[in-house]
């Protein structure tokens, strides 16, 4: 698969995994904004964040560090986030 | 209970998070908590006047006391919409001594209806403020005139909120009155009042008599815990309150405080969102925490602990005894801070260890 879609495809799995957790009503997998700011403009906070990262633990099997919160902003940047943690495992 | 189940499927070795939640009471206990992630507090000075004075008051440390008050309900209507604007769902109305501008507290309450009130519990704080009120208990009435000056503080205490709902005892237990604890309780449910334990935690600098040593913490452990068994219907605590407070570290070496005190990053949690206002309504973002001039090493307050501990559910998701222990933690805590909120029954009796400490 290509890095475009892969990432892609990881977004939308994220994006319904983010609305399942945060129970987002007005929000679709499909029209979830992959570049809102989750914490600016979504309004989510640390226990949300932490939520999320728990369950995509489980989801992908990588680890999620506590320190990188700050760098879980938006669905693409989660997206790319998992990505590397599943090519350090792979490696 | 601390009965375990076997992990289906691992992440790296560690228990993966739906384990955790299989158990149905641990799953309902979790969605239960779940609901109050929203609240984001701010802590608000009310005067910089008491009607008594305690040995070991942080109030009266550091420059805050000297901020002049601000007494115009305007103003304080104004900052309330502010903080509401920009995200605060909580507020914590403490400094000195709240009981003494009512009208003030009424007017938070009509635009911010979630909070608390720490106060001396001297005079009754009127019923139209429907904040959880945090009464202070210090020892016995012997103890309390020769620490707080104050005579027959319980006994003013339990007539002035007999029944109410609003109230919740804070036993802070010092170095001097871990013995006292078990009178207080019973008179406090003999009344059917709640209870909740605090831990004196020094203000930087105090060197004085009350301040614990490992050995009295290892005493006021023993005592909470005989307490918590002899009165479950009244005291308002955990196993896991236990071990977090009366370890010989404190609250920032085990968990990392996340007040801005404390914390540096302004990207997320209490970091962004929490202020601490003196009575001017001005704020200082390098003092902010709940306990300002509370010695950081010493710090096991139980207002820290509320939120400290509750924002580390990622590494309390390690196990199903310390899950447990962390939904606990966060019940108590909301039980104490939360009007109507009813605490559960605890779900792990057993002194769990902070995550990558020993609790002894
Ligand atoms: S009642 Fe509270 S504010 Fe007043 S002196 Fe005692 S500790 Fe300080
Ligand atoms: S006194 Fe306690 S709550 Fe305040 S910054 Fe220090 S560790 Fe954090």
């Amino acid at each position: 698969m290509s890095d475009v879609k892969d990432i892609e495809q990881h977004i939308l799995r994220i994006a319904q995994i983010v609305i399942d957790e945060l129970r987002l009503e007005d929000v679709t997998q499909e029209t979830f904004d992959p570049d809102l700011d989750l914490v600016d403009e979504l309004g989510i906070d640390s226990m949300d964040l932490a939520t999320v990262a728990l369950v995509l633990q489980d989801e992908y099997g990588v680890s999620i560090d506590e320190d990188d919160y700050p760098k879980l902003k938006t669905l693409r940047l989660i997206a790319e986030y998992i990505r590397t943690r599943l090519q350090e495992k792979a490696a | 209970m601390t009965n375990r189940t076997a992990p289906a499927d691992k992440t790296e070795g560690k228990w993966k998070f739906g384990d955790l939640l299989r158990d149905a009471r641990v799953r309902d206990r979790w969605e239960k908590v779940r609901k109050y992630f929203f609240l984001r507090e701010s802590t608000y000075d009310m005067t910089n006047r008491c009607n008594i004075r305690c040995d070991g008051c942080y109030y009266y440390e550091g420059e805050k006391q000297f901020a002049p008050e601000n007494r115009d309900p305007g103003s304080w209507r104004d900052l309330m919409r502010q903080e509401k604007e920009r995200g605060i769902t909580y507020v914590v109305l403490a400094g000195a001594e709240p009981s003494l501008v009512p009208e003030l507290l009424e007017t938070c309450f009509e635009i911010m209806p979630l909070g608390s009130i720490a106060t001396n519990g001297f005079r009754l704080i009127p019923p139209a403020v429907g904040y959880k009120i945090h009464i202070s208990v210090w020892g016995n009435d012997e103890t309390s005139r020769r620490v707080r000056n104050a005579a027959n503080l319980l006994e003013r205490q339990l007539d002035n909120y007999d029944g109410d709902p609003r109230a919740v005892f804070v036993y802070t237990f010092t170095r001097q009155n871990v013995h006292e604890v078990g009178e207080v309780a019973e008179r406090i449910a003999a009344r059917n009042g709640k209870l909740t334990f605090n831990v004196f935690s020094a203000p930087v600098g105090y060197e004085g008599p009350l301040r614990h040593d490992r050995s009295s913490l290892l005493l006021t452990r023993r005592a909470m815990l005989e307490t918590m068994e002899r009165y479950p219907e009244s005291v308002l605590f955990s196993s896991y309150n236990v071990a977090a407070h009366t370890h010989g570290q404190g609250l920032h070496a085990l968990y990392g405080c996340s007040y801005p005190r404390r914390n540096a990053s302004t990207d997320i949690g209490l970091g962004r969102s929490f202020r601490q206002y003196r009575a001017d309504l001005t704020w200082d973002r390098s003092a902010a925490c709940c306990v300002p001039d509370t010695d950081c090493d010493d710090c096991r307050h139980y207002a820290a602990g509320s939120a400290v501990v509750t924002a580390r559910l990622f590494r309390h998701a390690a196990d199903p005894d310390t899950f447990r222990s962390w939904l606990d933690y966060v019940d108590t805590y909301l039980s104490v801070w939360v009007m109507g909120y009813e605490k559960g029954e605890n779900l792990c009796d057993r002194l769990v260890d902070p995550p990558g400490f020993s609790v002894e």
